[in-house]
């Protein structure tokens, strides 16, 4: 409001061999921080400016409070807007295409993927081998050797944690019993995909998945 | 990724009932009219009767057949591995196992769980068999190897297999 009117105000006689709008220009045209002098009535400004600022007056130490950079823009020793704006994320990196996710959708909102993995991870326990499309059968390769490592280590904490997975008890009980005995020296790489011809109805790529 | 691509061995029939071999005969194997290839998805209520099998090879060879299915009763628990479904032994080279001697006679695929592998294996015979060899005690835990072992008849020359599994009861929409 006030101050873009001033900036303006006194950008003209500055650049009017440039177009170039430099810090020093800005700064000139802000009111200094160290006086209140009040516009006199030579310049002819129609807005007289109010400093909503008292903190410059003081000497400069500034170690333990954080300076507001909205605050010390006019400040003499106040150089660019990085260091005051701390930007809080994760570390996330958001690009426009898929790079480097490796999250399988399959065409599912997460509640309905999460559910048709658990289904899927169910029957192959249950009967072994199953066929579906390759890349839910690829999706699920995870969560079927997560299941048989709960099983390897045996204890019912893990045991509660595959009931909570797997949708029926006998599974997971007859899971735990003889896991140990069957993959007992096999480190991981408990499945195996088979693929094989595609369907009729849509033409999707099948594959086999079983248990090793 | 597979380090090999001949189907016998990813589909583990080498490995959960056969050993490495080279093939050296010709079989074809026909359930009706639907030529059985490695892997193929048949349904049992086309397995009712037994399949027709041509047997490339001179007529003065013998061969021995055996089908077995080694996911019984489930891929996941096979308790009750291989399941022998079919033995037929001195066939002629270049005809059919009507013209051999049936030890076993032919049962149907009945899949209760989950997707079986159905394996038929071809034996080229040294000798004849005829009376060396009576019908195993039970069909379930025979073992093709143990029992080509007992004969004395070496690798096998051919071999196919198919997947099956239970039909559902009603008819599938």
């Amino acid at each position: 409001m006030a101050i873009p009117v001033s900036m303006a105000m006194a950008a003209t006689p500055t650049d009017s061999a440039s177009r170039v709008w430099s810090m020093s220009s800005l700064k000139s045209a802000l009111p200094s921080p160290s006086s209140f002098r009040l516009p006199t009535s030579s310049s002819r400004r129609p807005v007289t400016l109010r400093l909503p600022i008292s903190s410059p007056s003081l000497p400069s130490f500034s170690g333990l409070s954080p300076v507001n950079p909205l605050l010390s823009i006019g400040l003499p020793d106040w150089q660019s807007f990085e260091n005051g704006f701390k930007i809080v994320d994760g570390g996330g990196r958001v690009y426009a295409m898929r790079h480097g996710r490796r999250v399988p959708k399959l065409n599912r909102p997460p509640d309905q993927r999460k559910a048709l993995l658990r289904g899927l991870t169910t029957q192959l326990l249950k009967h072994g081998r199953i066929k579906t499309t390759r890349a839910r059968a690829s999706a699920m390769r995870k969560f079927v050797d997560k299941m048989i490592t709960l099983a390897k280590d045996g204890s019912l904490h893990k045991r509660r944690q595959a009931l909570g997975y797997i949708y029926e008890k006998q599974i997971v009980h007859a899971l735990f019993a003889e896991v140990p005995d069957r993959y007992g020296e096999r480190n991981g790489g408990y499945t195996r995909i088979i693929r094989t011809l595609p369907r009729r109805g849509d033409n999707a790529p099948m594959a086999y998945i079983e248990l090793v | 990724m597979a380090a090999s691509i001949d189907p016998l061995v990813v589909g583990r029939v080498i490995g959960d009932v056969l050993d490495m071999f080279i093939p050296t005969a010709n079989m074809s194997v026909y359930f009706g009219p639907k030529h059985i290839t490695n892997g193929c998805e048949i349904k049992p209520s086309t397995t009712l009767n037994p399949p027709k099998v041509n047997i490339s090879g001179h007529s003065d060879e013998l061969y021995t057949l055996v089908m077995t299915d080694p996911d019984a009763p489930s891929p996941s628990e096979p308790s009750l591995r291989e399941w022998v479904h079919w033995i037929v032994v001195d066939i002629p080279g270049g005809t059919n196992p009507s013209k051999g001697k049936e030890i076993l006679p032919y049962m149907e695929p009945k899949p209760p769980v989950g997707i079986h592998r159905y394996i038929f294996v071809l034996f080229r015979q040294n000798s004849p068999v005829g009376l060396m060899v009576q019908q195993p005690l039970s069909r379930a835990n025979f073992s093709t190897r143990m029992f080509a072992g007992h004969l004395d008849l070496g690798l096998p020359v051919a071999t196919v297999y198919f997947n099956a599994q239970k039909e559902p009861a009603s008819r599938r929409r």
